[in-house]
């Protein structure tokens, strides 16, 4: 191997592996964890067994003997090292205990009843009820809601009951125990039947659509115009303060629109004077929290269209404007036959780039709206992460989220390539001209 | 130090560029690379200073095979057509950079590139960034670079072409003097004949990745091997007229003119030639008359130029001293040449 | 520019399109010290009130200093490791001969236009599973990673800009490819590091999504999450205050954007001209 072959690798290993770890493995894993029912009930490492007193009814329908059902469903309480180990880690008193090791151990008692009397006997017995209460559970032994780490453990269990059940119905039991994660293709099913689906499509579309026409491309084109007939100093300053949104924490800057916006913000206290009734500008309306998250957005996006747009103007031989002038082409004239055909590859660039984070972009609408009022400005990309991420009722469904998220990922991969189109790729890996 | 390329080739890709190429460069001795743009002449230059590999033949520094050798160990010193002073450095670190790397001691450093300032004169710009020199002082700074670490060999890249006109004549005679005072083996390569000729002991020609003749300037310019090496050296460029030979003697515009075939070694009946005519060597007073119409003059101070059209159709071209007058265009002129200065080539173009 | 139109009718209208940013960028500033009755736009007195969050604290929320020290811990270290990272995988890609040289490229030109930030789920799962989830480390390390392939891409776009003589002039005077790259090509290429460096300082410092979903606990927390945590509670919603710190929280930022703003140009403009 060539010496800067050598050189190379040193120099671009770290890129590869974080690039690769934490860039190409989440595309991967996108994938692998939209088949899969992963949630917070379910956990991320694989999960335990446990048989449920819901799961147990669930069964009773499906071929299983009541009898056999209730013998897995009985509970008992039981004296022995285990449970006493137990109650000792719990904080129990320590005397009620010893008596207990000492004298009693080994005994059952049917159910908690008999047990709390068989305590409340003894010379050590609790003081109060409340303590008494706190104590019993510790014995109780079960297979309801206790967790078996290993298919083995709930096996043999299961097995020590006698409860008569096949060694069919034992593996189903098994399966339905299980409290992990599972492969399934579930979330693309919900996806497609779900009513919220179409929702939150459509308002993608508007979203992307409206920002996009709007301002990333529309108001980004006047700026660039606009600025370029002004003299330098006033168009540094427009371009500067344009920035401004681009520049400034995201926090901060919706912060700011929530001010203009809020019921007692700037808005109102201008409104409040003529009449106009006080309220939330930004929640109070469907139609107003998309105009604001429009705005929201749309300003920030402005500024890459406008400084590309400019470069893109100031390349324009200045003979040939003065020359249409001469012409006597009037302004109008001027930007539509001479700057617009100019921008025709920068303007279809900022289309399907600006397009591109648009579509997966959900930060100032998290921050703004969170997709409110009801979930009217929820989008797509938002919506991935309120069921994977955050929302209230904090099981978080990160195979649904995921699943959501593999449809924005794929549109990302397959715009990315259309993106190659822009560069000239040969020009781009020109041989180098050292050959060492 | 001597240099030899023996059967070198070089590809990029599947282009072959240059194709069992052979030359050696004489210790202490400027040659010359001149050729035609595209020819290969930095690829070889290239190749000698081990920017690029060798795709088959050697590469000889004296009696060492240095084919595989990279490019830090050669010991070549090279000035680039951009001169490539750094940036970012003084005139002086840019000179030290090839020390420093070396990891030679401060004072030594300071002392070796005083020395070769003093050489290249720029004794006094040491400080200096090199975007605040001019472009005749960064040639001096980008020699004194090459130098400054005695290499076994020197290898100039166009070293004139960024120059204004006045500037390249002060700096082709200081390059020179450099060369001759250090006495270090040097290729100055160049598609300009006259900075060539005007420089190097030898010139190797090349032409599309091959050398076609290398001779001293002199040798070159009087007994080229073929119309190429005629054509690309002499400037004005010389001409060439159709020719056929006829019992021993040479038939020029249909027989009009004859005289006899001025070697000895004489080519059979109706053998078509060229005979190639320098402007020098087409004037009045010359035995063999060829006359003509002239067809453009071009008054360049000292000197006149002529383009003489014959009755085919041909063009002659000479130079003649304004100090008699200028000749007015569509006069009548009939100048002539002596057999023995013509230079003879046969249909394919090489010398007879 | 030209000289034979009117200036007017576009100065007005650029004006009124900038009315809203203007106004909440010097209200940002104004409220930071004064108190405005409710429902009046005109601040009616000056108060240093707002700013008592620099010395203490805000009842259930982090300190301060030690939410500014994180930001600062973080940014920074994303600025240092996708300069370094970047700075040499862009050589490597722009000059040097290793194989899958194109396939590289071709994959840097592909991720710098992915929108990373539909791989949250999949990267919060995978700190999980590592470790690292709710540590500065493991998101410092996320957002180098996300930030990498438009980092490679600029840096490489600024050393191709680098004549090709310079290095070779190094190798023959005798420098390894290493020094050549370090002592002649880096310092060509300073521009390149500089707008990168501020903008990935600038992107780790205005973070929000990557801090909040992968490191919540208060112990870690940055000024995004801090202000927005300010703002999310209900107990105590005063705008004034969220505007001190949010103007506390920007300074930094407004400052490095006002020297730098002609290098930021080119990264902001999505990398494109590199
Ligand atoms: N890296 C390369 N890849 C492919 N072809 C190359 C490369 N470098 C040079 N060539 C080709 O090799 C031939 C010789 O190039 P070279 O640069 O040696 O010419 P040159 O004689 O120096 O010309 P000039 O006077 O214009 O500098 C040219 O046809 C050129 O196109
Ligand atoms: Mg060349």
């Amino acid at each position: 191997m060539s010496l800067s072959a050598k050189l190379g690798y040193v120099f671009i290993a770290p890129a590869l592996v974080l690039v690769a770890v934490f860039f190409l493995t989440p595309v991967v894993l996108t994938g692998i964890f939209s088949f899969t029912n992963m949630s917070t009930a379910t956990g991320i490492t694989g999960g335990a067994y446990q048989i449920t007193p819901s799961l147990l009814r669930d069964l009773s329908g499906n071929g299983f003997e009541k009898k056999t059902l209730d013998t897995i469903g009985t509970e008992s309480y039981q004296v022995s090292q285990a449970t006493l180990q137990v109650a000792r880690e719990a904080g129990s008193h320590l005397d009620l205990l010893s008596e207990l090791e000492a004298d009693h151990l080994g005994s059952n008692f049917k159910n908690r009843r008999e047990f709390e009397r068989f305590l409340k006997k003894l010379q050590n017995r609790p003081r109060s009820t409340r303590e008494l209460k706190s104590t019993s559970p510790h014995f109780k032994k079960s297979l309801i809601n206790e967790r078996f780490e290993t298919e083995i453990d709930l096996r043999n269990s299961l097995v020590e009951m006698q409860a008569n059940l096949s060694e069919e119905q034992l593996n189903t039991l098994i399966q339905a125990a299980y409290t992990g994660w599972i492969w399934t293709t579930d979330n693309f099913h919900k996806m497609v039947i779900l009513p919220e689906t179409k929702q939150i499509l459509f308002n993608t579309i508007i979203y992307v659509t409206f920002t996009l026409l709007l301002f990333n491309v529309g108001f980004a084109l006047v700026l660039a115009i606009a600025t370029f007939y002004l003299p330098k100093g006033q168009a540094g300053v427009f371009r500067a303060l344009w920035l401004l949104p681009r520049i400034s924490p995201s926090v901060l800057y919706v912060v700011l629109w929530k001010w203009l916006t809020w019921d007692t913000g700037f808005l109102n206290a201008i409104l409040n004077p003529l009449g106009v009734a006080q309220r939330n500008w930004m929640l109070d309306t469907t139609l107003n929290a998309w105009f604001f998250v429009v705005l929201i957005n749309g300003f920030i996006g402005a500024s890459m269209g406008m400084i590309l747009f400019s470069s893109a103007i100031t390349a324009i031989p200045k003979p040939l404007l003065y020359a249409s002038e001469v012409d006597g082409a009037n302004r109008w004239q001027q930007i539509r036959f001479i700057i617009l055909p100019q921008l025709k590859w920068p303007i279809l660039f900022v289309t399907v780039y600006q397009c591109l984070s648009l579509l997966t972009s959900f930060e100032q609408i998290l921050l703004s709206t969170d997709g409110g009022p009801g979930s009217s400005t929820e989008v797509w990309a938002l919506a991935a992460y309120h069921s994977a991420l955050d929302n209230y009722w904090g099981n978080l469904q990160y195979g649904y989220g995921a699943a959501l998220a593999l449809v924005l990922v794929i549109i990302g991969v397959i715009m990315s390539f259309i993106f190659l189109r822009f560069f000239r790729f040969q020009e781009l890996v020109r041989q180098p001209r050292i050959e060492q | 130090m001597e240099i030899i390329l023996e059967d070198f080739t070089k590809r990029f890709g599947d282009v072959t560029v240059i194709e069992k190429m052979n030359l050696k460069i004489r210790e202490g001795e400027m040659l010359a690379l001149l050729g035609p743009s595209g020819c290969g002449k930095s690829t070889t230059l290239f190749t000698i200073c081990g920017i690029h590999r060798v795709d088959g033949g050697r590469v000889l520094f004296g009696e060492k095979d240095v084919s595989r050798v990279a490019a830090q160990q050669r010991n070549v010193g090279v000035v680039f057509q951009s001169y490539a002073l750094y940036p970012h450095m003084s005139v002086f670190e840019n000179i030290a950079f090839p020390l420093t790397v070396r990891k030679e001691n401060k004072n030594t450093i300071r002392e070796k590139v005083a020395e070769i300032a003093e050489l290249v004169h720029i004794g006094e710009l040491l400080e200096r960034r090199p975007e605040q020199l001019s472009g005749g002082q960064q040639q001096r700074v980008a020699l004194a670079r090459a130098l400054v670490r005695k290499p076994g060999i020197l290898l100039l890249d166009e070293p004139l072409a960024n120059l204004d006109a006045k500037l390249r004549l002060e700096m082709r005679s200081e390059i020179r003097r450099i060369q001759l005072e250090t006495r270090i083996s040097a290729v100055l390569v160049t598609h300009d004949q006259v900075e060539a000729m005007s420089m190097s002991d030898r010139i190797a020609i090349m032409k599309e990745g091959e050398i076609l003749q290398v001779a001293s300037p002199t040798e070159m310019y009087q007994q080229p091997v073929n119309d190429f090496v005629a054509g690309f050296l002499g400037n004005p460029p010389i001409a060439f007229l159709n020719a056929l030979v006829q019992d021993g003697k040479i038939d020029v515009l249909n027989g009009k003119i004859q005289f006899d075939f001025p070697r000895n070694a004489k080519p059979s009946n109706s053998t078509k030639i060229r005979l190639g005519i320098r402007p020098e060597h087409y004037q009045p007073n010359n035995p063999i008359q060829i006359p003509g119409t002239i067809s453009f003059v071009e008054t360049q101070g000292r000197e006149n130029l002529y383009d003489v059209k014959l009755e085919d159709g041909s063009i002659l071209r000479s130079i003649q001293s304004s100090a008699f007058g200028t000749i007015e265009k569509n006069s009548q002129v009939s100048w002539g040449v002596q057999p023995d200065q013509l230079l003879i080539f046969d249909q394919a173009g090489n010398s007879i | 520019m030209s000289q034979n139109f009117k200036n007017w009718p576009i100065l007005t209208g650029l004006v009124l399109a900038t009315v809203p940013i203007v106004l909440m960028y010097s209200y940002l500033v104004l409220d930071t010290v004064t108190d405005t009755k409710p429902g009046s736009i005109f601040p009616n007195s000056f108060t240093l009130e707002h700013w008592r969050f620099l010395y203490e604290d805000i009842e259930g929320k982090a300190n301060i200093w030690q939410v500014t020290l994180n930001t600062l811990v973080f940014a920074s270290s994303v600025m240092l490791l996708v300069l370094s990272v970047s700075s040499t995988a862009g050589y490597a890609l722009s000059r040097l001969n290793i194989p899958f040289r194109r396939e590289f490229l071709a994959g840097v030109l592909i991720l710098h236009a992915f929108p990373s930030i539909t791989l949250i789920i999949a990267i919060f799962l995978i700190l999980q599973l590592i470790g690292l989830y709710n540590t500065l480390i493991g998101v410092i390390i996320v957002m180098t990673s996300l930030q990498l392939p438009l980092g490679i891409w600029i840096m490489k776009g600024f050393y191709d800009s680098v004549p090709w003589e310079i290095e070779m002039a190094g190798l023959q005077d005798g420098a390894s490819r290493f020094t050549v790259w370090y002592r002649l090509v880096l310092p060509q290429v300073r521009p390149g590091i500089i707008a990168l460096g501020v903008f990935s300082f600038l992107s780790g410092w205005g973070e929000y999504i990557l801090p909040t979903v992968l490191a919540p606990a208060n112990n870690v927390q940055v000024l995004s999450g801090y202000l927005a945590s300010l703002i999310a509670d209900d107990r105590n919603f005063e705008f004034n205050l969220f505007k001190s710190v949010g103007l506390f929280y920007a300074t930094p930022v407004v400052i490095m954007y006002l020297f730098f703003q002609d290098k930021l140009m080119n990264i902001y403009g999505g990398g494109t001209k590199g």
